[in-house]
C-alpha cells in the first residue's frame, strides 16, 4: 500500500469535498472533516508501525516517475526526522479540526477545507524526498494559511495575511532559485540530473557554492522559522489570525523551516552550512533572549505566546546547527515538544480570552478560583512551557544544550539566559490570570474548561506526559537519520572521528574527486551512498 | 527487596497526590477520604522507609547500596540515562527524615488547615512535594536529581503562593521559583560538562571516573561551582537566600516542611552526594566554606532584627544551613548531614510551634502583638523551648551535640576551619540570643497591649501530638552521636563517603570546643533574658538606638531593592524598550519595507486590497503557476 501517499491525498480530498459543501451544510461539512482527519491520523499510525527505528534513509517510499528527463518525480517517505513531523501534523490536525467543529466560525465548510488543505500540504512537505516536491508543499500549504488569516482573521486580518504572503514568498523564491542552482550544478559534477535529495547528498559542491545554495535555502528558512531578526510577520500573523489557526501555525508550520534545515540545508550542503553555523547560531541565541525578554514585556496574552514561540525555536535552530547528533535529536524531539505544547498554550489562552472577553494581560486576574480546572492544566502547560525539569520539553532543551556546550560552551551558556526568563514570563501569564484577587471576570459567561477544550487539551497533555516519561520511544527513532544528516557537516567542521557515526556519502565517489581536508578520502567503505555503518 | 519496596516508597505520594488531584470534582469532597489518602500514604511510606532501613541495618555495611533501574529513559547522543533509583546509606537517612518528618506534618495539617476550603488541594501538594523530594534523594543519576530539583520547586512554588489571592504570596512564588531556576541553570550546566567530559550522568559512573576530570583541574572547579550555584539557590546561601524569608507566605506546616526540614537542606545532600568531585577541588570546597561562613553569620545578624515570628525562624534556617554548607566544605560531610537531621527536628518544632501560636491568635505573626503565651498555649511553650534549647546549643539537647560537632571539627579543617570555628561561635551567641528573644517576647511578660481579640485556644491533638514527638526529637535526637562516646552518624554514613578526608579534632580542640559552645548557649541566653525577658520596658528604651543600621538588618541588609534595581529593573526597561521602540521600527521596518515596495510599485496588488478573495486566490495561484512555468521552462532549456 502507498500508506504515505494516501496520508497526503485523504486530506486533500476531503478539503476538496468540503470545499465543494455549500456553506449551510456545516453538519455533513463537520461529519467529512472529522472522519478525513481521523483517516489521516490512522494512516500515519501505521506508517509508524511500519516503519523502521533502524534505517537512516527514506522509508515506505512511494516512487512515481513522471518527467523522468528532467528529474521530475513523485517521490515520499518518511526518514526518522519526518516521521515524528507527519504525527505531529495528523495529530495535532485531528485535534484542532475536531475542536473547530465545535465553534465553527462563519463559512464553515470553507474553513474546514482550508484546515485540510493546510494539513495535506504540510504532511507532503514533510514527506517530500525531492526538492520540486519539497518547494511546491511549500508554496501550497502557504496558500490555506494566508486564506484563513485573509478570511477569518481580526481587524487587522489583511494586512496581516498580506505580509505572511509578501514575506514568506521573498524567502521562497530564493528557496526556488536555489533549487534550481542546486540541480544544474550538482549535474556540472556528477553528470546527473535530479532534485532527489537522498541523491543530491554528498555533491562535493565547492566551498564557495556550497555557501551561496545553503544561503538561498537558509534566508527561506529562516524566514519561516522565523529567525530573529526576520520575525517581522509572525506577530501580525499570529496576532491577526484566529487562535486556532494561530495555534496551528505556531506549532506545525514552523516546523517546516527547521525540518528544511536538517533534511536539506545541512546534509546536502554541509561546507555552507559549517561557514554559516556560528552565525545562525548566534541569531538562534539573539532571538532565544530577544524573544523572552519581548515575551516578558507583551501586553497581550496572545502575543505573549507568539514570542515565547520565537525563543523555543530559537532552540531547535540551535541544536541543528550545533551539528551534533545529541543536539540534533532533542532539536528533533523539541519540535515535537514545542508543536504539542505550544497548541496547548494557545487554546488555553483562546479560552481565557473567550471566557473573559479580555485580551490584555493585566485586565484580568483570579481565575483559578472559577475555573480550577482550566488553572490545573494551566499550570501543566506553563511548567512544560517553561522547560521545567521533568517536563518534556526540559529532555529537549537540555540535550540541546548539552549537545551545543561539547562544542560551543558559550552559545549554550547565553542560551541559559532564556531559560531564565522563560520562567519569569510563563509565570507572569499564569500568575497574572489565575492568581490575586477575581478581576475583568464578567459576570455569565463561563470560565472552566468546557466538553470541547477538555476534547482538545487532556490528549495534548497526556502526550507531554507521555514524552516526559518516556523519550525513548521518540529519540531512539531519530538516531539512525540524525547520525546521518549531520555526520557530512561534522566532517566540514573537522570533528574528531570518533564523533562522526556514519560514513559519509560521497557523490562523485571520492577516489575520482578527492576533496582538500577530506581524511577519509581513502577509505572505499565511504564511497556508498547513504551507507550504513 | 530493597529497591522494590523504594519504587512503591516513591511511589506512594505520587499515588496520593494523583488521586487527590483527579478526585471526581462535586464541590470538595468530605474530609475523612482526603486525610486518609494525603496523610496515609506518606505514613505507609514512613513504614515502608523504616522496614528498608531495618533491613539494611541487618546488612554488612559495606553491602548497603542497592541500585535499581525501572527502564532506559533516554539513549541519546552516546549517553544513556535510565529511570533509576540508588538506596544507599545517604539516601536512606533521607528518606527517613523527609518521611518521617513529612509524616508528622502531613498529621499537624489536618487541624492547622481545618479551616481552609481548599483542603484537597493543600494535600494533595503536600503528597507532591514528598514524591518530589524522594526523587530528588533517591535518583541515580544527575538527570532524575535535576527533575527532583526541579519538582520540589514546583511543590515549593505551588505551595509558598498557596494563598494565591494575596499579592505577596503571588509575588514571594514567583520570586522563589526564579530564584530556583537559576539555581538549576548552574545544575544543568555542571551535567553538561560531565556530558562532556564523561559522557555520562550516572552517578557510579561519574564518582568512580572522577578522577578523569583532574584534581585541581579547573573543570573540576567548574563542575563544583556550578552544582553548588544550584545548591546555593535552593539551600538560601547568599546572595541566593532572599526568596526564603519571603517564602513564609506560605502556610506553616509548609514552612515546616518544605523551608525548613527538607527542601532548602537539599543543597547540602548535593554536596554531600558529591563529595567525589568537591574532593578533587580544593578551591571549590574553599568557596563553599566561605559562603556558609558568610551567610551563617550575616542571616544570624538579620534574624536578631525580624518582629514576624516566621521570619525570626526563616532568617534562623538560612544561618543554620550555612553551618551545614560550611561544614561541607570544609569536607566534614556526616558533621553537615548530623545537623541536617538535628535541624530538621528543632526547626520542624519551632515552626510547628510557632504555628500553634499563630493558629491559636488568628493569623497573627507579629511579636509585638504576642506576650504571655506561656499561659494560654502550654504545648506550644514546651515545644518552642526545647525547640529553642536545642537551636541555641545549650547542653545535652540535639543541636548542642550537632553544632558542636561541627565547630569542633572545624577546628582541625586548616586555618580556613579555626575562622570558620570563630565566625561560627559567634553566630551560635547570636543564635541563641535570637531565639530566646523569640521565646521571651512571645510566651513571657504580660499580653500585649489591648489584649487578645479572642483568646487562644490550644490545639487538638491533631497539632499537639506530632508537635510533641518533634519536641522529643529536638531534645534527645543528638543522643546519636556523641563524643567521646559513639558514632553511630559517621557509622552509618561511612559506607557512602568511602574515600573522603579523615578529619577529626584532637581531645584538646573537642573539649575546649564543648566548654566553649555551653558558656557560649548560657550566656546568649542570659543576654536575650536581660534585653527581653527580665524587664520588658527595656527593648523599649533601646529602640532608638543605632535605628539606621537595625533598619538596615531588618531589611536583610537590603539586597532585595539592590536586585530589583540592578538585575529586574534593567532587564524590564531593556524588554520595555525592545516591545515599545525596536519591535515595531527595528524588526516590523525589515518587514515593512518590502510590503511598502510591493504597495507602491504593483498597483495591481493595491486593487487586490480591495479584499475580494478570489483575487487573492487568483495571485496566489498564478504566482505558484508562474513559479512552475520558471521551473519547466529552466529545466527543459
Amino acid at each position: 500500500m502507498p500508506w504515505i501517499t494516501l496520508t497526503i491525498l485523504v486530506p486533500l480530498a476531503g478539503a476538496l469535498l468540503c470545499g465543494l459543501l455549500a456553506q449551510s451544510e456545516r453538519r455533513t461539512a463537520t461529519l467529512v472533516a472529522l472522519a478525513t482527519a481521523g483517516v489521516t491520523l490512522v494512516l500515519s499510525l501505521v506508517a509508524l508501525g511500519l516503519f523502521d527505528r533502524n534505517l537512516a534513509d527514506l522509508q515506505l517510499v512511494d516512487h512515481l516517475d513522471w518527467v523522468e528527463s528532467i528529474g521530475l518525480a513523485w517521490d515520499v517517505g518518511v526518514d526518522g526526522i519526518s516521521i515524528w513531523l507527519l504525527l505531529l501534523t495528523t495529530v495535532l490536525f485531528m485535534v484542532g479540526i475536531g475542536y473547530a467543529c465545535f465553534r465553527l466560525p462563519e463559512r464553515g465548510p470553507a474553513f474546514l477545507a482550508m484546515l485540510l488543505l493546510a494539513e495535506a500540504g504540510l504532511i507532503g512537505l514533510f514527506a517530500a524526498g525531492d526538492l520540486v516536491l519539497f518547494y511546491v508543499f511549500w508554496e501550497a500549504m502557504l496558500v490555506p494559511f494566508a486564506f484563513l488569516i485573509w478570511v477569518w482573521g481580526g481587524e487587522r486580518r489583511r494586512r496581516a495575511g498580506l505580509t505572511f504572503v509578501i514575506y514568506t514568498m521573498v524567502g521562497s523564491l530564493l528557496m526556488l532559485v536555489a533549487i534550481l542552482a542546486t540541480a544544474f550544478i550538482a549535474q556540472d559534477i556528477t553528470g546527473q540530473f535530479t532534485f532527489n535529495i537522498a541523491e543530491l547528498r554528498g555533491v562535493a559542491f565547492s566551498e564557495t557554492e556550497s555557501t551561496w545554495l545553503f544561503l538561498g535555502f537558509a534566508l527561506a528558512f529562516a524566514i519561516k522559522l522565523p529567525l530573529w531578526p526576520l520575525h517581522g510577520w509572525l506577530p501580525m500573523a499570529y496576532g491577526e489570525a484566529p487562535i486556532l489557526v494561530t495555534a496551528l501555525l505556531a506549532a506545525v508550520m514552523s516546523k517546516a523551516a527547521v525540518y528544511g534545515m536538517i533534511r536539506i540545508g545541512v546534509p546536502v550542503f554541509p561546507e555552507g552550512a559549517n561557514n554559516l553555523a556560528i552565525l545562525i547560531g548566534v541569531l538562534a541565541v539573539v532571538g532565544i533572549v530577544y524573544g523572552s525578554l519581548v515575551a516578558w514585556r507583551a501586553r497581550t496574552m496572545r502575543m505573549l505566546v507568539a514570542y515565547s514561540s520565537l525563543a523555543h525555536l530559537g532552540f531547535v535552530m540551535l541544536g541543528i546547527v550545533a551539528f551534533d547528533v545529541m543536539a540534533a535529536q532533542g532539536a528533533v524531539l523539541q519540535m515535537v515538544n514545542h508543536g504539542i505544547i505550544v497548541a496547548a498554550a494557545f487554546i488555553i489562552v483562546g479560552v481565557i480570552n473567550r471566557g473573559t472577553g479580555e485580551e490584555d494581560i493585566d485586565r484580568i486576574g483570579g481565575l483559578a478560583a472559577r475555573a480550577p480546572w482550566l488553572s490545573g492544566i494551566f499550570l501543566i502547560v506553563a511548567m512544560a512551557s517553561l522547560a521545567v525539569p521533568g517536563s518534556n520539553a526540559f529532555v529537549g532543551e537540555f540535550f540541546i544544550l548539552a549537545g551545543v556546550f561539547r562544542h560551543h560552551a558559550w552559545l549554550a551558556v547565553l542560551a541559559c539566559i532564556g531559560i531564565v526568563y522563560a520562567a519569569v514570563y510563563m509565570l507572569r501569564l499564569y500568575q497574572s490570570s489565575m492568581n490575586h484577587e477575581e478581576r475583568g471576570i464578567p459576570a455569565g459567561r463561563r470560565q472552566e474548561l468546557g466538553l470541547p477544550d477538555l476534547v482538545a487539551l487532556v490528549p495534548l497533555v497526556l502526550i507531554m506526559l507521555f514524552i516526559a516519561l518516556w523519550p525513548a520511544s521518540i529519540v531512539g527513532g531519530t538516531r539512525a537519520s540524525v547520525e546521518a544528516a549531520v555526520a557530512p557537516a561534522q566532517v566540514a567542521a573537522g570533528r574528531p572521528a570518533d564523533q562522526i557515526l556514519v560514513p559519509v556519502p560521497r557523490n562523485p565517489p571520492a577516489e575520482n574527486l578527492p576533496l582538500p581536508g577530506d581524511e577519509t578520502a581513502a577509505d572505499p567503505a565511504t564511497t556508498t551512498p547513504g551507507g550504513q555503518p | 527487596m530493597a529497591t522494590t519496596l523504594g519504587w512503591i516508597i516513591l511511589a506512594l505520594p505520587l499515588l496520593g497526590c494523583l488521586a487527590l488531584a483527579l478526585f471526581p470534582r462535586h464541590g470538595e469532597p468530605p474530609k475523612g477520604p482526603v486525610i486518609a489518602i494525603g496523610v496515609g500514604s506518606i505514613l505507609i511510606a514512613f513504614v515502608l522507609s523504616a522496614v528498608v532501613f531495618a533491613s539494611m541495618l541487618a546488612e554488612d555495611p559495606s553491602e548497603r547500596l542497592h541500585v535499581d533501574s525501572l527502564y532506559e529513559w533516554i539513549d541519546i547522543g552516546g549517553v544513556s540515562v535510565d529511570l533509576a533509583i540508588r538506596i544507599d546509606t545517604l539516601s536512606m537517612m533521607m528518606m527517613l527524615i523527609i518521611t518521617g518528618v513529612g509524616f508528622l506534618i502531613h498529621l499537624y495539617s489536618v487541624e492547622y488547615m481545618d479551616h481552609d476550603r481548599d483542603y484537597r488541594r493543600f494535600f494533595a501538594e503536600m503528597n507532591f512535594f514528598v514524591f518530589s523530594m524522594l526523587l530528588l534523594v533517591m535518583a541515580e543519576n544527575f538527570v532524575f536529581l535535576i527533575v527532583g530539583w526541579g519538582f520540589v520547586g514546583i511543590a515549593s512554588y505551588l505551595l509558598i503562593g498557596y494563598y494565591y489571592q494575596q499579592a505577596d504570596a503571588v509575588r514571594s512564588a514567583k520570586k522563589a521559583f526564579v530564584m530556583n531556576v537559576i539555581g538549576d541553570v548552574g545544575m544543568v550546566l555542571a551535567a553538561f560538562l560531565l556530558v562532556r567530559e564523561l559522557g555520562t550522568l550516572d552517578y557510579s559512573e561519574v564518582f568512580a571516573r572522577a578522577g578523569e576530570l583532574g584534581p585541581e583541574s579547573g573543570t573540576a572547579l567548574a563542575v563544583c561551582l556550578l552544582l553548588f550555584v544550584g545548591a546555593a539557590a535552593k539551600s538560601g546561601q547568599m546572595p541566593l537566600h532572599s526568596w526564603l524569608p519571603d517564602a513564609m507566605t506560605g502556610p506553616t506546616p509548609v514552612s515546616a516542611l518544605i523551608h525548613a526540614a527538607t527542601m532548602v537542606t537539599a543543597g547540602v545532600y548535593l554536596i554531600v552526594r558529591c563529595y567525589t568531585l568537591f574532593d578533587l577541588s580544593s578551591l571549590a570546597g574553599d568557596t563553599v566554606a566561605v559562603v556558609g561562613m558568610v551567610t551563617l553569620f550575616l542571616a544570624a545578624t538579620v534574624a536578631l532584627m525580624q518582629v514576624d515570628i516566621k521570619r525570626v525562624l526563616a532568617w534562623s534556617t538560612v544561618s543554620q544551613i550555612g553551618y551545614m554548607v560550611m561544614a561541607a566544605g570544609l569536607g566534614l560531610y556526616a558533621s553537615a548531614m548530623f545537623h541536617l537531621m538535628t535541624h530538621a527536628f528543632f526547626k520542624a518544632t519551632l515552626f510547628l510551634a510557632a504555628g500553634a501560636v499563630i493558629h491559636a491568635l488568628g493569623g497573627e505573626q507579629s511579636l509585638d502583638r504576642m506576650g504571655g503565651l506561656r499561659r494560654h498555649l502550654r504545648v506550644a511553650y514546651f515545644a518552642m523551648g526545647a525547640g529553642c534549647l536545642a537551636i541555641a546549643g545549650f547542653p545535652g539537647f540535639s543541636g548542642f551535640f550537632s553544632k558542636d560537632e561541627i565547630l569542633a571539627y572545624s577546628l582541625a579543617a586548616g586555618t580556613l576551619g579555626t575562622i570558620g570555628y570563630v565566625v561560627g561561635t559567634v553566630a551560635a551567641l547570636l543564635t541563641a540570643i535570637y531565639m530566646f528573644r523569640l521565646l521571651f517576647r512571645a510566651f513571657f511578660g504580660p499580653d500585649p497591649d489591648g489584649g487578645y481579640a479572642h483568646a487562644p485556644h490550644p490545639s487538638r491533638w491533631w497539632m499537639a501530638v506530632p508537635l510533641s514527638i518533634l519536641a522529643v526529637l529536638a531534645v534527645v535526637g543528638g543522643w546519636i552521636q556523641v563524643p567521646f562516646g559513639w558514632h553511630l552518624i559517621d557509622d552509618w554514613l561511612a559506607p557512602a563517603l568511602v574515600g573522603a578526608p579523615e578529619i577529626s579534632p584532637s581531645h584538646t580542640q573537642e573539649v575546649v570546643s564543648l566548654i566553649i559552645g555551653s558558656i557560649v548557649a548560657v550566656a546568649g541566653i542570659a543576654i536575650a533574658w536581660y534585653l527581653f525577658g527580665a524587664d520588658r520596658e527595656r527593648r523599649l528604651r533601646l529602640a532608638g538606638v543605632a535605628a539606621g543600621p537595625r533598619r538596615v538588618l531588618e531589611d536583610g541588609y537590603e539586597l532585595d531593592e539592590i536586585y530589583d534595581e540592578a538585575l529586574i529593573g534593567t532587564t524590564r526597561d531593556l524588554g520595555d524598550a525592545l516591545t515599545r521602540d525596536f519591535e515595531p521600527k527595528g524588526a516590523g521596518g525589515i518587514i515593512s519595507a518590502p510590503v511598502a515596495i510591493v504597495r507602491g510599485s504593483a498597483r495591481v496588488l493595491r486593487a487586490a486590497e480591495s479584499g475580494l478573495v478570489r483575487t487573492y486566490a487568483f495571485a496566489l495561484i498564478a504566482g505558484v503557476g508562474a513559479a512552475g512555468i520558471v521551473i519547466v521552462l529552466a529545466v527543459v532549456r
